[in-house]
């Protein structure tokens, strides 16, 4: 049997009467890329917060790497990556101090740090931003080091939250590549983004509306089922059926 | 564990690096000591005094004489109009009224065998009371005085008299200064404690950064307390800088052990950080935290003693005070530096200020969520 990363059973997520994730179930497999799509406050990012261990479910029951999402959630985060929309590398400390910083965190030792951060930098061809403040730092090479800083004691799974907002072309490129690679280190993906360019390149992609799943397949299913040409179409045919705005 | 090691590092490079804060530090010390015990003086001087003067003698000369040179009475007029000093005390001008009736040599020299007062008045305005009991004060000491002195130079068996011999004890020189600038340590640091840890951790939630962190596997305990670290060292640093600024321009050395101080500072700054960290939990942004804090401070400084005797505050205001930290903090800290208090005297200010501080970190531990 192929191993899950994620496994989901009929998730919900209330706050108060609204109901923010209404029952969705879905599974993950290890090494895949996920494409988590949906209009603004269909409720990804509530979900993707509940399997990061930032937010508790209401019902449902669910493993990510293999612990339980309802009471295991610090089990979790020792287990993940996480980048979040909202740009969040500390902008007073340089570049070689977030690593540090981070990957003290998450357990590294001082030896382990340093071999990390040259490898990392060499790898984003950021060896003289070395010791740049992240506040000084174009948005794309920000976004860049905050992805390879989520991935600084290699877990399991990464979640990406719309990491390529506002991020140029030529950039996000990159960017997806940096993911191709890391998905072929075996290391699961779950991305959610707003750009339907971006939703062709994962292997699997669902799309939420009003907190439920409302599709679920690979690019290619989607546009036959949906007979759409592209993505855009496939996610404008399904997010048009949205009953709740912004 | 590793993990803390790397925590503290970055409270103490982004303590340094804030535009602020380091500057702030530096100067606070200096401000404390050499600018705000000036401005925080309640002593009484220079009461603005008419003399109306209707008995016009060689006494009554005298004892004008021996008001206006006692250094307390600034002496506006002297006339021997009533209406005139009455005008003058209704805008505003003066203090006090010191009037000397007519007949006031007269029965000076024939003793107050007739039975009869001294026809002296003192009236005092009192639209600013403690001015004016004081300003009451100084002139009935000066008048007893003068009477006394005069009785002596007529050489009039004054009777048995009681003598009353004042001894100040602890700050002989009733130096406004040296009682205030224990109680302004105690302001700073709590300033220092309070607002600072307030702002740190709601800046991050501004900045997203928090989340960054709540995903991580960061120990709660760790990170709160890494954040308290940096403003232990500051208000340590503070502390001992004021005592030793206090010593060198005033001369005033510590009564007490350093070491009692070194351990109140620390149960002070434990109530006050986490204080300001359990705020800013509950707080979403920078104004909220900032206004929550600027309440309590006023509470903390208005209801301590530090200021205003408790003794005389209602009872509810001394309930209130009972649970001020600063009320526990000032009275050891100006025992300490005025008394040569010890622990003997003063465990059970530092049990209370344990007491509210170990409360006060549970509290900010347990209300930080990494997970809501």
């Amino acid at each position: 049997m192929e191993e899950k990363s994620v496994v989901i059973r009929n998730l919900v997520k209330k706050f108060g009467n609204f109901t923010a994730v209404d029952n969705i179930s879905f599974e993950v497999s290890k090494g895949e890329i996920f494409g988590f799509l949906g209009a603004n406050g269909a409720g990804k990012t509530t979900a993707m917060r509940i399997l990061c261990g930032l937010s508790r479910p209401t019902s449902g029951e669910g493993t990510v790497a293999g612990f339980r999402i309802k009471d295991q959630q610090e089990s979790i985060k020792r287990h993940i990556g996480y980048m979040s929309q909202k740009f969040s590398l500390y902008p007073d400390l340089k570049v070689w101090e977030n690593i540090e910083l981070f990957g003290g965190i998450y357990g590294l030792n001082d030896r382990q740090i340093a071999a990390k951060t040259d490898s990392m930098l060499k790898a984003l061809s950021m060896e003289n931003a070395r010791d740049m403040y992240i506040r000084d730092m174009p948005l794309g090479w920000k976004q860049k080091l905050a992805f390879s800083i989520a991935m600084v004691h290699d877990p399991e799974i990464v979640f990406l939250d719309e990491p390529t907002g506002g991020v140029d072309p030529v950039t996000r490129r990159n960017f997806w590549e940096m993911i191709y690679e890391a998905a072929g280190r075996d290391v699961t993906v779950f991305v959610t983004t707003h750009y339907m360019d971006e939703a062709e390149y994962c292997d699997r992609v669902s799309v939420m509306v009003d907190g439920r799943i409302e599709a679920l397949g690979s690019p290619a299913e989607l546009k036959e089922t949906y007979g759409a040409k592209d993505m855009d179409g496939v996610f404008t045919k399904i997010a048009g059926r949205a009953e709740r705005g912004e | 564990m590793g993990m803390w090691k790397y925590l503290l590092k970055k409270e103490f490079k982004q303590y340094f690096r804030d535009p602020g804060t380091p500057g702030m530090v530096l100067s606070f010390p200096f401000l404390i000591i050499l600018v705000f015990p000036f401005a925080a003086n309640m002593e009484v001087r220079d009461v603005k005094l008419a003399i109306v003067d209707s008995d016009q003698s060689e006494q009554s000369v005298l004892l004008t004489e021996k008001c206006s040179s006692s250094g307390y009475f600034d002496v506006q007029s002297v006339t021997s109009i009533p209406g005139e000093a009455q005008t003058l005390m209704d805008k505003g001008k003066i203090d006090a009224i010191l009037t000397i009736g007519n007949g006031f040599a007269k029965q000076l020299k024939n003793g107050s065998a007739m039975g009869d007062a001294l026809p002296v008045g003192i009236k005092v305005n009192t639209v600013n009371g403690t001015r004016g009991s004081i300003g009451s004060a100084y002139l009935n000491a000066c008048v007893s005085e003068f009477l006394m002195e005069s009785a002596g130079i007529s050489g009039m068996p004054s009777g048995s008299q009681v003598e009353i011999r004042e001894s100040y004890r602890y700050n002989p020189y009733m130096d406004y200064k040296r009682f205030m600038i224990p109680a302004m340590i105690v302001i700073a640091v709590t300033m220092m404690c309070g607002f600072l840890p307030a702002l740190n951790i709601v800046t991050e939630k501004e900045k997203g950064t928090i989340e960054q962190i709540n995903v991580t596997p960061v120990s709660k305990i760790a990170f709160i307390v890494s954040k308290m670290v940096p403003y232990l060292c500051v208000a340590f640093f503070m502390v001992f800088t004021c005592l030793l600024l206090a010593r060198i321009f005033f001369g005033f050395g510590v009564e007490g052990s350093l070491l009692d101080i070194g351990l109140f500072t620390f149960a002070h700054i434990l109530v006050m950080s986490s204080f300001g960290l359990l705020v800013s939990n509950y707080s979403e942004n920078t104004q909220q935290a900032m206004f929550v804090i600027w309440f309590f401070s006023m509470v903390f400084m208005l209801i301590s003693g530090i200021f205003t005797p408790l003794n005389s505050m209602p009872k509810w205001a001394r309930i209130v005070a009972g649970a001020n930290p600063l009320t526990y903090f000032a009275d050891a800290m100006r025992g300490i530096v005025l008394k040569g208090a010890t622990l003997a005297d003063t465990w059970k200010d530092l049990v209370a200020l344990l007491g509210i501080g170990g409360l006060t970190t549970a509290w900010a531990v347990l209300s930080y969520h990494k997970t809501n």
